[in-house]
């Protein structure tokens, strides 16, 4: 089975309309998808002597996956969700075990879940792993900032709040005074997070 | 000299598009000229990009945590209509476990492997050992010879035949004879000396509580084992009975050499109420598996028989009958005289109690075989045996 030539075929309808519902923002939709194939996941994880808490780190990874792939549209996907899904969760949780244990794993497969080695999902693990570094050190960066820096850019970058409103927040006496501080503020971030960041790419 | 924070205040409303057109005309020919400014353009665009990206990951975090927990608060999971789509149905439902099977099924996925093996080391423990208990109790209660019977026999039928008797007895009106105590098994005995010693085959009086001998006046003597001698299965007994007062003259010597071969021998014994006679001769001067001690005769004998003398022509003891094989045709075994001869040797040198006097000169040569054993039956006996 190649990739291309069954893109069409072997997605189902709901499939695709979940896909849509999901790139549209409904946030039912996904808690949709996420019930539907948590009991594939849990029991698998469940199987491999997994906890119940493992199944749930595991898949909640797996579905951001998914979930980001999504959102930035570049989601190709040559099978069913479920199978994506499946491929997903079982790559990130034979690393787990494989870096938990001394000895070589072999995992039990459900059988009907066919190759899942065509399913692209290595490369978006890649993909995904290199963001989870990206991150990782960002989050690093805004740590080392201190103080009003951190909570002023997350305000602004991560929690969405409008610039008056932190104007208001951090007592500054106009937005252009607060908007002079979130530039410096980013300066000093840049070097952190590049320093760091390529450091660790080198 | 525009400081880097002045140059973000510029790259943030160029990329939102509040820039006017002049300054934005302006600001892309720079990017495209300067090297410089162009690497830190890209810096910008990168950072807060991935702020943002960080931002968007950390609440699907939370949306995807949220939806977990309302997953597992909501029992029944609701059907969601998803708008323009068919799902109205629920494809894969959840499967509801309560919380202790949920943790028996975590334990037994973990543990499946070792309990496995557990158990089948357990099984097989228990096997092993009724099998190996079996195997000792067998080897313990008989010679472990495949193909060899020996002959005692098992009352359970005398008890039948005379409960059956009873029972006639009964219709024919008489008042019924108290049930005797009859014996476990029983075998066949006969004098060794006049004092009161017998012989029988060990495997007779092998576990016994008490021992009876009855003879063919069905006179009632109570027994005791004195020596037993397992490997030659032969036992002697002593009759306690105060009354008794010994059995006279015995008819017939112990011959202390061996017997030739196609001698013709005869036996009595007691394979059932009556005493029996069989006759035939001397084929094998060993016995079962080569067996020196015994000899083959090729007298039919049953249960019962076991114990009993064997005799040749003149009336000499030349055998105590023994066991059979059962996968041969007329193949019995006795042990010969001449292990008996000395085993009482042994015993005389231990000094008994009473003396043995073992009869020298037999009284049965010349005469027919129906005179002998007239003589003869009054010294041979039912021996009975209660376990």
């Amino acid at each position: 089975m190649s990739r291309g030539n069954t893109t069409s075929s072997s997605l189902t309808p709901t499939d695709d309309a979940l896909i849509a519902a999901i790139r549209g923002g409904d946030e039912r939709a996904l808690a949709h998808l996420y019930r539907l194939h948590w009991p594939m996941v849990s029991h698998f994880v469940l199987q491999n002597s997994g906890s119940e808490d493992d199944a749930q780190d595991v898949y909640q990874e797996g579905v951001m996956v998914f979930y980001e792939k999504v959102r930035d549209g570049s989601l190709e996907l040559s099978c069913q969700i479920k199978t994506y899904l499946y491929a997903v969760c079982r790559r990130l949780w034979l690393k787990r075990l494989t870096s938990k244990s001394r000895f070589g794993v072999r995992l039990l497969d459900d059988e009907e879940h066919g190759p899942y080695l065509n399913t692209g999902a290595e490369e978006d693990l890649l993909a995904a792993e290199e963001q989870d570094r990206r991150f990782a050190t960002m989050s690093e960066a805004l740590n080392h900032l201190g103080e009003p820096c951190r909570s002023l850019l997350e305000g602004f970058y991560l929690l969405d709040k409008s610039m008056q409103d932190l104007t208001a927040e951090f007592g500054y006496t106009n937005a252009d005074n607060a908007k002079n501080q979130k530039y410096k503020c980013l300066v000093r971030l840049k070097k952190l997070f590049f320093t760091h960041y390529k450091e660790e790419s080198i | 000299m525009m400081t880097e924070a002045d140059y973000y205040a510029l790259f943030e409303a160029y990329a939102h598009g509040e820039l006017a057109g002049p300054a934005r005309a302006n600001l892309e020919a720079r990017l495209a000229a300067d090297s410089v400014l162009a690497l830190r353009y890209a810096d910008f665009t990168e950072m807060t990009g991935t702020l943002r990206a960080y931002g968007q990951r950390q609440q699907a975090r939370q949306q995807l945590r949220g939806i977990h927990a309302a997953m597992l608060a909501a029992d029944a999971p609701e059907e969601i209509a998803l708008p323009a789509s068919k799902l109205t149905h629920s494809v894969n439902p959840m499967l509801h476990i309560s919380r202790t099977e949920r943790k028996l099924r975590e334990f037994w996925s973990g543990h499946r492997a070792t309990v496995g093996v557990a158990a089948s080391v357990a099984v097989m423990a228990v096997f092993a050992t009724l099998l190996g208990l079996d195997l000792w109790k067998t080897a313990r209660t008989q010679p472990a010879m495949y193909g060899y019977q020996v002959l005692r026999r098992e009352m359970d039928k005398l008890k039948r035949n005379q409960r059956a008797l009873t029972q006639t007895i009964i219709t024919q009106g008489p008042a019924p004879t108290p049930a005797v105590n009859t014996g476990k098994f029983s075998g066949t005995g006969f004098a060794l000396t006049s004092e009161g010693y017998l012989v029988t085959s060990y495997h007779v009086i092998q576990g016994a509580d008490s021992v009876l001998v009855e003879g063919h006046d069905k006179q009632r003597y109570h027994a005791e084992p004195v020596y037993s001698d397992l490997k030659h299965d032969l036992a002697i007994l002593r009759i306690t009975d105060k009354k008794f007062n010994g059995f006279g003259r015995l008819p017939y010597a112990i011959k202390s050499g061996q017997a030739d071969l196609g001698e013709r021998v005869y036996t009595l014994g007691y394979p059932r109420e009556d005493v029996v006679y069989g006759e035939g001769s001397l084929s094998a001067r060993s016995g079962f598996e080569g067996d020196t001690a015994f000899y083959q005769v090729s007298i039919p004998v049953n249960p019962g028989n076991s114990g009993g003398p064997l005799l040749d022509e003149r009336g000499n003891l030349i055998g105590v009958v023994s066991g059979r094989q059962n996968d041969a045709q007329g193949a019995a075994f006795a042990t010969k005289s001449s292990y008996l001869v000395r085993l009482v040797d042994s015993l005389d040198a231990a000094k008994p109690a009473a003396p043995y006097h073992l009869p020298r000169y037999g009284q049965l040569a010349g005469t027919g075989r129906p005179q002998q054993l007239k003589k003869l039956q009054d010294y041979v006996f039912v021996v009975k045996v209660f376990e």
